[in-house]
């Protein structure tokens, strides 16, 4: 559907790619990345807004690389969703339509569709854009960038101006209408709960470029760099040295820690690693209890050392007793009732092997090196 | 606290009382001098209304042109990104800081050079003729142009400009869809503020087009002209006549102004 090939953009002293590309037609990408990153830059470079520095885009098989941005059949919803407060409610949701001169009778159909879809009976006949609340606003956006049926839909940060309540609405409507009316989506955002909740596939952008795409899952517990580790908040990250690689295949790790990890092709004794599990995939010993041929390995003895309370969940920060290495631990508040843990309580803990994801230090230089070439 | 408070509004509002007495008194000072029955029959002199009918033309005509070059002059600077920009953004406001007189004898010689010549051979001359009031008018008043509606295009959102581009307008289409309707109050107000600018211009047409009693005397020079030759109630009068346009245009100013908030 489209095609990104190596395009290079600047804007003053930043600089944006290489970025290579791919998004399959009907799919809902997000780029993820913190703010800074350069993702308005890409988005804009692939709407025709701005002319790249170098590179390609591609959609549907045509380069559209010096093709003006109403030929591309993208719509767009930028971050202030800018409405024309000059046109009433309904001319902002058909201004598209009549710009294209699109066939009357399909336009009102399509309207019709859309107004039952985003709920916009009510407010359609407003005449002042204004008056309308933050969530209206959005919805009359989304409409407008809907109607002229594009090929394509570019979300710049679209809900980051709304409270939680409006803005969980408008996501689960987004994946309705990426469902319903088929349309591809380039959406993107600094919020790591959106980008998953909503991206069939995620791309994270670091300081213009982008640093790691495929399906979330890979991305959230697979990440390629320690960048996009740091990025997507893994805590427990440790720098390793690989000590035996076993005949299974896995890594015995030794260093401030010792561990059992995954393997990674050409690992050999002596290679430097980091490794690292997420919070919430440490798994709690209880006493007395079987462990299962899964929990075998990677059992530390450790104390509770601190505990911070974030709403919905806790982080127990667990001192190991075999090093000064600290580990969090995340749970669900129904389970630390149910554990009742304080500060000094002693606990044993497993990084459970397949939990935990491993990047040869060699890679770091390769990403870093790469880094320092674009700057 | 409270007193503090009281002697600031104090502090503040005295000047500004200060001020609306010094206007007024320069307002009504001229009652002494005014009598309706003057007034009525000064306005019926043929010089008069030939003064007051051409600075409505020569104004209306520089303005206009003014404005015609303005917008797309201050959209260019507004929004392109071109070699040379800072240093034509300055060059451009050279009329507002150059006296009107100096102005007036730059575009005299200027009608002295080849150019200035070839223009002549069009029939654009410039000593006592309307045109010369219209350059002398428009060459003072397209700066102030300029900035005021650069100053309103840099208000436009641009991101408006853009998400119209991706719903199906040219660049030409979403100027006229977009930026000049969103433009259209400061538009409007530039429009007044420039047209009472150039009907209120003085030096820079006397220095070209001269003070000629029912060719080039424009309302400004008329004044001038009435109070060298101690003419009270013809001064009078057309002072109340510039005073009358003058208020007029500004309460125009104020009510574009208010309707934008």
């Amino acid at each position: 559907m489209i095609r990104v090939e190596q395009l290079i953009a600047r804007r003053g002293d930043f600089r944006l790619g290489p970025i290579d590309l791919d998004l399959c037609s009907s799919s809902y990408l997000t780029i993820l990345g913190p703010s800074g990153s350069g993702k308005t830059l890409f988005l804009e470079t692939c709407m025709g807004l701005i002319a790249p520095e170098g590179g390609r885009v591609w959609h549907g098989g045509q380069d559209v690389t010096r093709i003006a941005p109403e030929q591309r059949h993208i719509s767009y919803l930028p971050q202030d969703l800018a409405l024309f407060p000059h046109l009433t409610v309904r001319n902002n949701i058909l201004f598209g339509a009549k710009r294209r001169q699109l066939n009357e009778a399909d336009v009102n159909s399509r309207l019709t569709n859309l107004l039952d879809l985003l709920e916009l009976h009510a407010i359609i006949d407003r005449k002042d854009v204004s008056t309308l609340s933050g969530g209206e606003k959005q919805r009359v956006a989304l409409a407008r960038a809907l109607l002229p049926e594009p090929r394509l839909l570019f979300l710049d940060e679209p809900f980051s101006a709304l409270d939680a309540t409006i803005k969980r609405q408008l996501q689960v409507k987004l994946r309705e209408i990426n469902r319903q009316l088929d349309v591809t989506i380039l959406h993107v955002t600094h919020d790591q709960e959106e980008a998953f909740m909503l991206g069939e596939q995620i791309a994270v952008m670091i300081d213009g470029r982008l640093r790691q795409v495929g399906p979330r899952d890979e991305i959230y517990y697979r990440p390629a760099s320690l960048d996009v580790a740091r990025f997507l908040r893994n805590q427990n990250i440790f720098d390793l040295t690989v000590e035996e690689v076993l005949p299974n295949g896995s890594l015995q790790l030794g260093d401030s820690l010792c561990l059992k990890s995954p393997g990674y092709a050409e690992a050999q004794e002596g290679h430097r690693l980091t490794v690292g599990i997420r919070s919430e995939e440490v798994v709690i010993i209880r006493p007395n209890k079987p462990i299962g041929p899964e929990l075998q390995d990677n059992l530390f003895h450790a104390t509770v050392s601190d505990i911070l309370v974030f709403g919905g969940t806790h982080t127990l920060c667990a001192k190991l007793d075999s090093s000064n290495i600290t580990v969090d631990v995340e749970l669900p508040n129904c389970a630390m009732r149910d554990l009742g843990y304080t500060v000094g309580d002693a606990l044993q803990l497993c990084l459970r092997k397949r939990s935990l994801w491993t990047i040869p230090l060699i890679e770091h230089a390769a990403l870093k090196g790469a880094h320092d070439d674009q700057l | 606290m409270l007193q503090r408070d009281t002697v600031f509004r104090i502090t503040m509002l005295l000047p500004l009382v200060i001020l609306t007495g010094y206007f007024l008194l320069l307002v009504f000072s001229q009652s002494a001098y005014f009598n309706a029955a003057d007034f009525i029959r000064q306005l019926s002199q043929p010089d008069i209304v030939s003064a007051i009918t051409l600075s409505l033309i020569a104004a209306t005509a520089s303005s206009g042109v003014a404005i015609a070059l303005a917008i797309p002059s201050a959209y260019a600077l507004a929004r392109i990104d071109f070699p040379g920009k800072r240093l034509i953004d300055t060059f451009i406001d050279l009329p507002m800081v150059l006296t009107p007189i100096a102005l007036g004898t730059l575009i005299l010689m200027s009608w002295n050079t080849e150019f200035g010549r070839m223009l002549a051979g069009f029939g654009l001359t410039l000593p006592f003729t309307m045109t010369g009031v219209i350059v002398a008018q428009f060459t003072v008043v397209v700066a102030i142009s300029v900035r005021m509606l650069k100053a309103t295009f840099e208000q436009v959102n641009p991101r408006q400009e853009q998400v119209a581009r991706l719903l199906g307008c040219s660049a030409f289409g979403s100027f006229f869809y977009v930026t000049l309707p969103l433009a259209r109050h400061g538009i409007l107000a530039a429009i007044i503020l420039t047209w009472a600018r150039a009907i209120g211009e003085f030096g820079a047409t006397v220095m070209v087009a001269g003070t000629a009693k029912g060719q080039t005397a424009t309302l400004p020079s008329s004044i001038y002209l009435a109070m060298s030759m101690a003419d009270l109630p013809r001064t009078v009068t057309l002072v109340v006549v510039l005073i009358g346009i003058s208020l007029l245009v500004l309460f125009g100013v104020r009510a574009v102004l208010e309707r934008r908030r």
